[in-house]
């Protein structure tokens, strides 16, 4: 019962309601999320670290809707380990670039969507974006350097050997900085730390929500040839595949579950 | 009755004529048919026409030249598409359609290139456009006359009207009537209105902006062998269905059935010139065969390589007496290069939208689009609903200053969103221009460099237009709203003028400079309104065919 109590309770104790929008970071207090716990448990489908909006969705479900060659690309995605070999990056980058896609998608724990991998994937097959700001080294070179800079930092500031050996409240205030251009090394200083942070997240992100956990996760309706759909409108229409979201009654439902 | 009247009346029943694309299609595949048995020509032989870029202009000036009897062959870099194996509804897997060799950005205002301004394979850039179709206004013909900024174009929109009539009914375009500029219809039926853009809709009819269902280049009913749109939201993606217009599926199959090669995998790298000053044919490196420089042989020559990559091919064909890129010695080529502002905003509501259903393209406004002069800036912009899939959605997010933890609440809070966007009509400036770069690329020719400002014009534009829809927001009830800045369409880089000192080409697009070279793509537009331009391109090729159609080269 406790447990189900810190889920149904956001981070401020009150219960928090979808439909006002008050989980929202820009709606609260130092524009921070509430604390995941307040989220209803997933129980179908795999959403990276079990959180998720729409606990009984799982894109999965509608795979044999899908065409051949989208199943796949989706499926050699799913192939990929969350920590599985990197051919990109180097040994010794390893932790740092784990670490470092970690904290910018607030994957704590497993299950998680390979970040890392998939990113290192592209950037070994040369799948770059088709530009380069004048001031700006090769995609690939600004991966190391970011990387490298990391560890510069991690070191000068905390003394520790590098950005995997910080704790999460470290990695975070850093990650902050470099988002705002503010971070500064040897490696950092080679960069435009701005569009650095801009060429990382790109890829980041795009590696995130390329993966079918993630869409579990915010209920997305994933690959839809040849099935396409049929209920556009109105508003809160749902196809017979598609799942309600969470609502803030929606513990209560769960609730015996919880308990059973 | 009249041309109009019949139009509505009859709606899609009414074909175009000369275009047999819709029926040559396979209604079970989606290949373009006609890739096994198309001609094929020794590069030794002359063909009457060389088109470089199987793109939006390249495609239609193909297709109208082949039936006319010309004998014609267009060489594109990228691939000839398989859409059944090589196109899938997946964001991250979509990469491939998009240009993505490597382009250096600079200037004040750098313009991120890659998925959001071109392709590259056979059916040019609109394989993954969105689908919008509007028409370019009046005005946007003689914007110096009328507003004292950017550039008149030496001809008139009346010119372009009725290849304009003759593509929308090509493409086909859906949409409801079209109150701007001048009242007009399409030839199908306006589709139906998505959850997350009628919250949009009603927002702007609060604030008393009129908005229409349209115009989009996708099926609403069947066409030929053409299937009705699915609504599964991946146009930008390429559409797996045919449902959505592209060279690929309206002018290629006609083309093909008629004589054209599409050479694909072939990137050309020079124009070369005869002793007489003429063109001569285009030189172009296969990827399997990147070594051997080949040439194709030609009475004319049509470049079609879209703003940045037509300007290259010029600047890289230079000979000594263009020692500064052929067509540039008055310092004409890559300049004035355009793009819109693309600026989009997104308002969180308490109901689920889900806007990854229904094409992004769903409708739009035109109410802001000419000059009013209490706005305190030349010109305008129009609106228009967008809907990211997860990946764009995840962009958008980052650009309003979330990462982590805050950028996954907003993630996970994605179905409760909706999105509108606007084309501001950024003005044409002679340092916003592509050079070449020292950079080479994978074949050993200089990459372009595309370097881009605004002037003070633009950002009040920009900055007007995004108070105008996070009114609408805010006016249709949003809790939060999300800005992302950003960019869309090229156009210009080798524009039209009336002499080889304010411009590249002359007003049928051929160049100053050499005869019988002539340019077919959007690189020739002096403005680019807030219209999308790909309806625009397609009706100046088919302009520019009629002009040619006559006169087969001897
Ligand atoms: C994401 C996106 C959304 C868009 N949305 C819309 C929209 O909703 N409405 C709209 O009107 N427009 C839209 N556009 C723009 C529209 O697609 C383009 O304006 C239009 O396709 C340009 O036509 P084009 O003929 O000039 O060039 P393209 O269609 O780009 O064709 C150029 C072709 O030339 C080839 N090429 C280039 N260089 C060489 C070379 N050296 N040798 C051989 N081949 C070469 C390229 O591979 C390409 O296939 C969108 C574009 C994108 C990318
Ligand atoms: S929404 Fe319609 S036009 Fe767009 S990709 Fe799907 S079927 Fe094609």
């Amino acid at each position: 019962m406790a447990g189900f109590l810190r889920r149904a309770r956001g981070a401020a104790g009150k219960a928090v309601d979808l439909s006002s929008g008050h989980h929202l970071p820009n709606l609260r207090p130092g524009k921070q999320p509430p604390d995941p716990s307040w989220l209803p448990r997933q129980r179908r489908g795999t959403t990276p670290q079990m959180v998720g909006r729409y606990p009984d969705y799982d894109v999965f479900d509608a795979r044999d809707t899908w065409d051949e060659a989208t199943t796949r690309v989706v499926e050699e995605r799913m192939a990929v380990e969350s920590g599985g070999p990197l051919s990109f990056f180097r040994e010794d980058e390893a932790a740092t670039l784990r670490a470092f896609c970690d904290t910018c998608t607030a994957q704590d724990s497993d299950p998680r969507v390979p970040v890392a991998e998939l990113v290192d994937q592209k950037l070994a097959k040369g799948q770059l974006d088709g530009y380069q700001y004048y001031d700006m080294p090769d995609d690939r070179d600004t991966w190391h350097l970011v990387l490298a800079g990391l560890d510069e930092v991690a070191r000068s500031r905390y003394g520790k050997e590098g950005f995997g050996a910080l704790d999460a409240e470290a990695r975070e205030a850093l990650v902050g900085q470099l988002a705002a251009g503010a971070l500064s090394s040897a490696s950092l200083d080679r960069l435009n730390v701005k569009r650095a942070w801009s060429v990382c997240m790109r890829m980041i992100l795009s590696a995130f929500y390329s993966h079918p956990f993630a869409w579990n996760e915010i209920g997305f309706g994933g690959p839809a040839y040849p099935r396409g759909y049929m209920r556009l409108g109105p508003v809160s229409t749902r196809e017979p595949f598609e799942r309600p979201g969470a609502t803030s009654e929606d513990p209560v439902r769960v609730a015996p579950e919880l308990e059973g | 009755m009249s041309l109009s009247l019949t139009r509505r009346v009859l709606k899609g029943a009414l074909g175009p004529p000369a275009n047999d694309s819709r029926f040559l299609l396979d209604p079970h595949r989606r290949d373009l048919p006609g890739e096994d048995t198309m001609a094929r020509y020794p590069d030794s032989e002359e063909v009457d026409l060389c088109v470089v870029g199987a793109g939006a202009g390249g495609s239609v000036l193909a297709q109208r030249l082949a039936r006319q009897g010309w004998k014609v062959v267009v060489l594109e870099a990228g691939p000839f598409w398989h859409p059944d194996e090589d196109w899938v509804s997946d964001e991250a897997g979509s990469h491939h359609l998009y240009w993505t060799q490597k382009r250096i950005i600079g200037g004040a205002d750098p313009i991120e290139m890659g998925k959001n301004n071109s392709g590259r394979g056979v059916g040019g850039s609109m394989v993954h456009y969105a689908g919008y179709c509007p028409r370019f206004h009046p005005s946007d013909f003689a914007t110096r006359t009328l507003d004292g900024v950017g550039a008149d174009w030496p001809l008139s929109y009346d010119e372009l009207r009725p290849h304009y009539e003759l593509v929308e009914r090509e493409l086909p375009v859906a949409g409801q009537d079209w109150p701007w500029p001048e009242p007009h219809s399409y030839p199908y039926s306006p589709h139906p209105v998505s959850q997350a853009a009628s919250v949009l809709w009603q927002g702007a009819l609060k604030l008393g902006i009129q908005m229409r269902v349209g115009p989009v280049g996708i099926t609403n009913g069947v066409f030929g062998n053409r299937p009705h749109c699915i609504y599964r939201g991946y146009c930008l993606q390429g559409c797996k269905v045919n449902a959505k217009a592209s060279p690929y599926v309206t002018h290629l199959p006609d083309a093909l059935a008629h004589g054209v090669e599409v050479r694909a995998g072939c990137m050309a790298s020079r124009v070369e010139l005869d002793e007489s000053g003429r063109a001569r044919g285009v030189v172009y490196l296969r990827e399997d065969d990147p070594a051997t420089p080949r040439l194709q042989r030609a009475k004319v020559v049509a470049v079609a390589c879209y703003s940045i990559e037509t300007p290259r091919l010029l600047l890289n064909s230079a000979s000594p007496s263009f020692p500064n890129g052929l067509c540039n010695n008055e310092d004409q080529v890559g300049r004035y290069v355009m793009v819109q502002g693309a600026s989009q905003t997104a308002g969180r509501f308490p109901e689920e939208l889900r806007m990854y259903k229904a094409p992004p393209p769903e409708i739009s406004s035109e109410d802001f689009y000419e000059t009013d002069e209490s706005r305190g800036f030349a010109r305008g912009f129009s609106i228009q609903t967008v809907s990211p899939l997860p990946i764009g959605w995840a962009e958008h997010v980052l650009a309003d200053g979330h990462w982590g933890r805050a950028l996954r609440e907003y993630m996970r809070d994605y179905n409760h969103w909706t999105t509108v966007g606007v084309l501001n009509e950024l003005l044409p400036l002679p340092e916003n221009r592509v050079t070449l770069a020292e950079e080479k690329d994978q074949y050993g020719l200089p990459v372009a460099r595309f370097d881009y400002s605004q002037c003070d014009n633009d950002r009040a534009n920009i900055e007007y237009s995004t108070r105008v829809i996070t009114d609408i927001l805010q006016a249709a009830g949003a809790q939060d709203i999300l800005t992302i800045h950003r960019y869309a369409h090229l156009i210009g880089g080798a524009r039209m003028g009336t002499s080889p000192d304010n411009s590249v080409v002359d007003a049928h697009q051929r160049t100053w400079a050499v005869p019988n070279l002539y340019l077919a793509d959007g690189s020739v537009c002096p403005t680019q309104g807030s219209a999308n331009p790909a309806l625009t391109i397609m009706a100046l090729a088919s302009r520019l065919a009629e002009h040619l159609g006559g006169r087969r080269p001897g």
